[in-house]
């Protein structure tokens, strides 16, 4: 979301979550305490014991802010036609395999395997061509036990990027190859 | 363009010399590292005078923990196992003459953690072996 790392936000039915014991006890999630026993404080404070991430906290609130002002819309396709693109143009590469859906389906990111070529080993090089990537499970190990694979790739498109990094991207997957003669 | 993938760690990658798994063996040890799926298995022979008659690796991972299992191997063909015990992070580095970042360098000295652990018989291999 372009914010503070740390933080997030939580989703809950207030129904359930005034029901819901705290589970951390702390400045400002009590209302009234005694010796042996304590009430706890309205929602949200129940479950946020202690001093909050306060600078965390408006940093969130500004990237909220900034998104909205884009719009999520937009956003999303933004990230459709780079996505629809980069596809496009990594399946083309001779000993590409690209996971997951068609662009339609998809959020911005893809995920991809090199013949011939560990991923780790292709991160490094794209790195060194100014391309960040991730290599590994992308926190989604059984998937990767499923697939039969060791690791993958994953080159991951927002608002900020454009076509012309695809291509960078393209650009230094080639020379992977290359240097690696797959 | 790229020391760390220069000709003789993509070389020892695809064509290895010292690939494959020996049985009957004297020390077989193996291990993987968990974060990024490398796993290399070292099967020893070993003579009389303690000295390393065969020594081959097999597994699978990136160039840098590939390669560096080669390199391995082939430095310790016909020495003893007390020289084996010696060898140090300094001496794969200098084998496979990088500099690696953290990251990496798990994938460097992964066989030398198999080769300690196996050679000093232990139940497992510990990060320690390398310090």
């Amino acid at each position: 979301m372009c914010g503070p790392t740390g933080i997030g936000i939580l989703y809950g039915r207030r129904s359930l979550l005034e029901e819901m014991p705290p589970f951390l006890g702390g400045g400002d999630m009590i209302k009234r305490v005694e010796l042996r026993t304590f009430l706890p404080n309205e929602l949200p404070h129940k479950f946020e014991a202690g001093t909050p991430s306060i600078a965390e906290a408006i940093g969130f609130g500004a990237a909220v802010d900034y998104l909205n002002n884009i719009g999520l819309d937009d956003i999303a396709r933004q990230e459709h036609i780079i996505i629809s693109y980069a596809l496009e143009r990594l399946e083309e590469i001779p000993g590409i395999k690209v996971y997951g859906p068609e662009a339609e389906q998809k959020g911005g990111v893809a995920s991809f395997t090199l013949e011939g070529v560990h991923p780790h080993d292709v991160s490094q090089i794209l790195d060194r061509d100014g391309v960040a990537v991730r290599a590994g499970h992308h926190c989604a190990m059984p998937l990767h036990m499923k697939l039969n694979l060791t690791a993958t790739t994953r080159a991951s498109f927002y608002l900020y990027n454009t076509i012309e990094e695809v291509d960078r991207l393209v650009d230094a997957i080639y020379k992977v190859k290359k240097i690696f003669r797959a | 363009m790229d020391d760390l993938y220069r000709e003789q760690i993509i070389d020892r990658y695809q064509n290895p010399l010292f690939k494959g798994e020996l049985d009957p063996n004297d020390i077989s040890f193996e291990d993987s590292n968990p974060l990024c799926g490398d796993e290399i298995r070292i099967d020893l022979r070993i003579d009389e005078h303690d000295l390393v008659q065969e020594a081959v690796f097999s597994g699978h991972g990136c160039a840098i923990s590939q390669a560096s299992a080669d390199l391995l191997m082939e430095r310790i063909q016909g020495k003893s196992l007390d020289e084996a015990k010696s060898l140090t992070k300094e001496d794969i580095l200098e084998m496979l003459g990088i500099e690696l970042g953290p990251v990496r360098l798990k994938c460097a000295l992964l066989s030398l953690k198999v080769l300690k652990a196996g050679v000093y018989g232990l139940g497992e291999a510990d990060d320690d072996l390398v310090e």
